[in-house]
């Protein structure tokens, strides 16, 4: 970017990196709590809790160990790397043509098709009518039954609608006059410009089939189905329930700290991609030097 | 730029009353977009309107033997239930006040930082920044309780514990009527702002580099920068995000409140959905919950109607 | 734009894998589980095969033992067990616990697809039996008297109870198999031992004591670590009102629990709160609660919480399960943070009335039913043959393992661990998902049993811990309140308003959100008249006395 650097501009620049300083703490701070939670030791958990300062030579990764020492461990993140990729797919293949189709004001039928596509938005008839379509179609004990009902959201699709109404019509046209079909310029023109909407609502969708657990418990019976955040929540929730302490299957961590040592392994996947997503972000994405 | 967000069913203007002929013209130019939003149209068809087909258990006393259709109809006994219960003022009013209060303080915040972090120069730290302030998303409530009570226990936790230093009595921040409402709103808000910020930064990058430049010669300073280009640039997408928030008003964050509350703080912390919860798992009542959820796309049709027209005067206004 | 394309591709091939590796979603390949696989001896005792034509498809739903632990792997011996000598491939789910497991049973049920045999759950303490009535009314689950017969050694030992049964029994035919209760009048009042002697003062035996001796833990530094960090009582909400975590103050004005048992006749059956006395309980609980010597946090405290904290020593008097007071898996962490510590199990306080009772015994036990589907499709007789293998052959199997590599029995038949390799034993928490059913369907508490899931052992400091006859037989002498007609009281249509004013208003005295008085306690009272307290109690009196419960 061509900013002049003023003395002015620099001032504004300190106070920008002052105010993201501030929000950085506050978000870091209590954030800190849920690291030292999964690597604090037994021993220490045990005699005062969480401490907010962990001597460096105590931190322990216990509860790491335990975790991925899990008989199912390794199956739940293969389910769940597979439930993230076939629905992202799923969802992105049903997502951009709608909400291309949504953006071309023309489009004869496009009112009643919204109207439609925002009424489901609307109503949501709640857990028991989608159960039953899902078993009707025989659908438990598959990823489908998980990937399905949520594939597209209603919310992603309006949001991506809204970015493609913004892509200047001229390119398009151009495209159009050259004998391009709608097909082309969705393909060629539209896409291309659009890739910070397409990485972020391909994030939230990921994110969100990666962290559901709600219907894969439903919908998914056999052990070797369940994706990592159902086994997590299994841990998670497990002990407050469990009446007969008689023994532990997890005798070297405390309960607190697979709590948070699961968050954090189910987070792994969100560093590992950013840095790529990241690349799409920074760099100017109206490459073409359209004028408005 | 265009204005319009949601079309929602208009009259159409008497000029386009075309011939026959010439629409299906246009629909046959269009022809492959039709057949590219063919698989998602079928798709809606069957696991949107599917679903709400069954969704009728909402006027009906349903029962699992006679399946959907055969279970008789009881009209709006379930909405009944539901509006004339004790506490359903309350409720309606718990929801809201959430529901808005999220939307209110969260969205412009979300800009706010948005807006900081597309400013800036330092390149590094804004990815460091943006990277961690996501993080918090995902945290499940189950362990943002553990992190809270952690830093809100008026027994040891640290907040309570600066109180303390600084002279003041503890507080019972986690139970206390009086504190409630603002430790749902602002972990709300410290868990999902740097998550709301990915689709503002994603607008900001969609704005042509050319704007910023002709301003920069121009010699705008940069609030004329961020009140000239930026947040034109990026209304259409805080219009649309309000107008669908409005629509799930009565949404008010179930699995936050339903960790967070406790009998202390019903009456400041119980929501519709909470309540559903609590009289649905205990009365096995399928169609109770399915009927709240009727009324809640009311009351959501009918606000995300009047905020619709709302914006498009506004937002005309402030866009030229 | 290429770099597009390109991700595009890669992502295709990614893709492609993924379900070349996976062939079609439904049907995984089966990799092969991390751990490896034991190789098992033949069963020594092998019965006689009584094996039908064709194997029985049974799914069975049950929630777990130790539900981190995960289920036992696909090639667990008992599955081929099962399968070639009963003739059933078993399809055994484990559910998730509390809340999710009772959404996914629900969903299953109204789509009328509830599994062939399945144990009920509820999130309500004793809320098994109202949803096996609803299962029942929606004609989804089928009589089980048939099968009493087909499985006698089963019936004698599990299904003995006819109290039980009786809850259980709806238009004369029973539709539940009711589990042996878990240990009943387990729970107590115990106290620091040491903090006591620390203190040079006696064990509370009236709540004016316990006030008195609770302010001096709190403010008397009872641990000694010169630090203002403990307080007198610490507790959590569970069950109705305040819960019965404050027992100890409730017994010692008779007024324990939601329903006032003591004063139960044939023409009076009502609600804890009419009681004068109630009044009086509440007025000790806001004056512990005013004093600040109940754990500030325990309105909002989970379980797993409240325990961490007793095990931090934040804390001196509680109500508390005697086997996650004193068994050693438990027990453990609070030994080791203080070796000197104990904890002293108390009677019942005494009340100013001279009552002094100590819980309520109201009979929490396991509810298991077979679906109406699944007779149907005449599975009964295999569900049965499955049960009595459980009960029998498959005992020791699925409680404890294999005999000479998980236990050892001795010759009076009790189970021991000498020289068994420590992770293959049977409390080892690698053994956990191989005997996840023990709990739901092995376990009918005998002595063995009994002492195998609670040893004696040996603490840091050199005591010898015993938690059965220091706990729970201390605890199970108490002046109990029989109560076990409780669960045919089913809740009131509106439930979740009934409940939330009932709640609500009490814990809003005792934090002093409101001022106690006789005043503000009438319009309480009241308030509970126009949820529709009085027809509540109608019915509940009705239901009792048509059981023949009320004398």
């Amino acid at each position: 970017m061509l900013y002049t650097k003023t003395r002015d501009a620099r001032i504004y620049q300190v106070g920008i990196a002052i105010f993201l300083t501030v929000i950085l703490l506050i978000i870091v701070i209590p954030f800190w709590q849920v690291i030292v939670t999964a690597f604090v030791p037994l021993d220490i958990y045990t005699r005062e809790g969480i401490p907010f300062f962990l001597p460096p030579t105590k931190w322990t990764l216990e509860a790491f160990k335990q975790l991925m020492g899990h008989s199912q461990f390794a199956r739940a993140l293969w389910n769940s790397v597979v439930i993230t990729v076939l629905g992202v797919t799923i969802s992105m293949t049903l997502t951009v043509p709608l909400a291309y189709g949504l953006s071309t004001r023309n489009l004869p039928g496009r009112k009643l098709i919204m109207t439609l596509v925002l009424f489901t938005y609307l109503f949501s008839p709640g857990l028991i009518p989608v159960y039953l379509l899902i078993t009707g179609m025989k659908l438990t004990n598959n990823y489908l039954a998980v990937i399905l009902p949520p594939a597209v959201s209603v919310y992603n699709t309006l949001v991506m609608m809204s970015f493609f109404e913004g892509l200047p019509e001229d390119l398009k046209e151009a495209a159009r006059l050259d004998g391009a079909n709608e097909l082309q310029v969705l393909w060629n023109v539209v896409l291309p410009l659009s890739k910070p909407i397409l990485l972020t609502i391909g994030l939230f969708y990921a994110v969100y089939f990666w962290n559901e657990f709600f219907t894969p418990l439903l919908y998914l019976n056999r052990n070797d189905l369940l994706p990592l955040p159902v086994l997590l929540r299994n841990i998670l929730i497990s002990s407050s329930l469990n009446e007969y302490v008689e023994y532990n299957a997890f005798s070297t961590s405390p309960i607190e700290s697979l709590k948070a040592a699961g968050v954090l392994i189910t987070m792994l996947p969100m560093f590992l991609i950013y840095p790529w997503i990241q690349r799409y972000f920074t760099k100017g994405t109206l490459v073409g030097g359209v004028k408005e | 730029m265009t204005t319009k967000v949601l079309a929602l069913p208009s009259k159409v203007p008497a000029a386009e009353k075309l011939s026959i002929k010439k629409l299906l013209r246009t629909m046959w130019r269009q022809r492959w977009l039709y057949f590219l939003m063919t698989p998602t149209l079928i798709y809606f068809v069957v696991f949107k309107y599917g679903p709400l087909w069954n969704a009728q258990i909402a006027f009906k006393d349903f029962k699992p033997l006679l399946g959907v259709w055969g279970s008789p109809w009881v009209g709006f006994e379930h909405f009944g239930t539901f509006i004339n219960s004790f506490y359903f003022t309350e409720l309606m009013a718990n929801t809201i006040i959430f529901s808005v209060a999220k939307l209110v303080l969260g969205l412009p915040l979300a800009v706010i930082v948005a807006i900081a972090l597309h400013e800036t120069w330092l390149l590094r730290f804004r990815t460091l920044v943006q990277t961690a302030i996501y993080l918090p998303h995902f945290l499940s409530w189950v362990i943002m309780f553990g992190v809270m009570l952690v830093i809100l226990s008026p027994g040891n936790g640290l907040l309570n514990a600066i109180i303390e230093r600084f002279g003041g009595e503890p507080i019972a921040f986690l139970t206390s009527p009086k504190y409630f409402r603002w430790v749902v709103i602002l972990s709300d808000i410290w868990k999902e702002t740097g998550w709301g910020t990915i689709l503002y930064l994603a607008a900001l990058l969609a704005i042509s580099p050319d704007l910023y430049e002709a301003a920069a010669v121009d010699g705008a300073t940069p609030l004329q920068r961020i009140w000239y280009i930026s947040l034109p640039g990026i209304l259409p997408v805080i219009v649309l995000v309000t107008l669908l928030r409005m629509g799930h008003i009565l949404e008010a964050g179930f699995n936050q409140i339903f960790v967070l509350y406790s009998i202390p703080v019903y009456s400041v912390g119980d929501i519709i959905d909470t309540w559903v919860y609590r009289q649905g798992v205990l009365n096995f009542q399928f169609s109770l919950a399915t009927a709240v959820g009727f009324f809640k796309g009311v009351i959501g049709l009918v606000l995300i109607t009047i905020s619709n027209r709302v914006a498009k005067r506004l937002a005309q206004q402030s866009i030229y | 734009m290429k770099s597009w394309k390109m991700i595009f591709v890669v992502f295709v091939l990614v893709l492609s894998q993924i379900l070349a590796a996976c062939g079609a979603p439904a049907t995984p390949t089966e990799v092969a589980p991390p751990e490896a696989p034991e190789a098992p001896a033949e069963p020594t005792k092998a019965p006689e095969p009584t094996t039908p034509p064709e194997p029985v498809d049974i799914t069975m739903w049950l929630q777990a033992t130790v539900t981190e632990a995960g289920p036992p792997p696909d090639d667990w011996i008992a599955y081929d067990i099962i399968r070639e000598e009963l003739g059933i491939n078993l399809e055994y789910v484990i559910i998730p616990p509390a809340g999710d497991g009772e959404a996914k049973l629900n969903a299953a049920a109204a789509a009328n697809d509830l599994p062939d045999f399945f144990q009920v759950t509820s999130t309500n303490r004793g809320g098994e039996r109202d949803n096996l009535v609803n299962y029942y009314e929606l004609g989804l689950v089928a009589p089980v008297d048939d099968m009493f017969a087909m499985m006698p050694e089963r019936t004698k030992n599990h299904y003995n109870n006819q109290n039980l049964l009786d809850l259980l029994t709806f238009d004369g035919a029973v539709y539940g198999l009711p589990a042996p209760p878990s240990i009943p009048k387990r729970e107590g009042f115990v106290i620091r031992q040491d903090w006591l002697d620390a203190l040079d003062l006696e064990a509370p035996t009236t709540p004016e004591e316990l006030l008195a001796v609770a302010k001096a833990f709190t403010e008397q530094d009872p641990d000694g670590n010169g630090k203002n960090d403990t307080y007198g009582i610490g507790a959590f909400i569970e069950g109705p009102g305040v819960g019965r975590r404050f027992n100890f103050v409730f017994g010692a004005y008779g007024v324990l629990d939601v329903w006032n048992f003591v004063d139960a006749s044939p023409d009076k059956f009502e609600l804890n709160v009419r009681d004068p006395q109630y009044y009086e309980a509440m007025q000790v609980m806001v004056a512990l609660n005013e004093a600040g010597v109940v754990d500030p946090d325990w309105p909002t405290l989970s379980k797993d919480e409240f325990r961490a904290r007793w095990k931090q020593g934040r804390f001196g008097i509680m109500w508390e399960d005697f086997a996650a007071l004193s068994n050693k898996s438990n027990y453990e962490p609070f030994d080791t943070n203080f070796p000197d510590g104990s904890w002293t199990p108390l009677p019942a306080l005494i009340g100013p009335g001279g009552e002094a009772y100590y819980g309520l015994d109201d009979a929490q036990f396991n509810v298991f039913a077979v679906s109406q589907r699944a007779v149907d499709e005449g599975k009964m007789e295999a569900i049965a043959r499955l049960l009595e293998w459980i009960a029998t052959d498959g005992y020791y199997l699925l409680g404890f393992g294999e005999e000479g590599v998980n236990f050892n029995l001795d010759e009076k038949g009790f189970i021991n661990i000498d020289g068994i390799d420590e992770a293959q034993a049977y409390s080892a928490p690698e053994r956990q998902p191989f005997t996840q059913m023990r709990n739901q369907l092995v376990f009918y508490n005998t002595l063995a049993e009994i002492s195998a899931r609670y040893p004696n052992y040996t603490t840091e400091g050199g005591r010898e811990m015993t938690p059965i006859d220091t706990y729970l037989s201390f605890f199970q002498s108490q002046n109990w309140v029989p109560a076990f007609a409780k669960l045919l009281i089913q809740p009131p249509a509106n439930a979740a308003d009934f409940e939330r004013f009932y709640n609500e208003g009490i814990i809003q005295f005792v934090l002093g959100q409101k001022e106690l008085t006789p005043e503000s306690w009438a319009e309480f009272l009241a308030g509970l008249d126009g949820q529709g307290a009085k027809e509540y109690e109608a019915a509940a009196q009705q239901v009792l006395s048509d059981a023949g419960l009320l004398k």
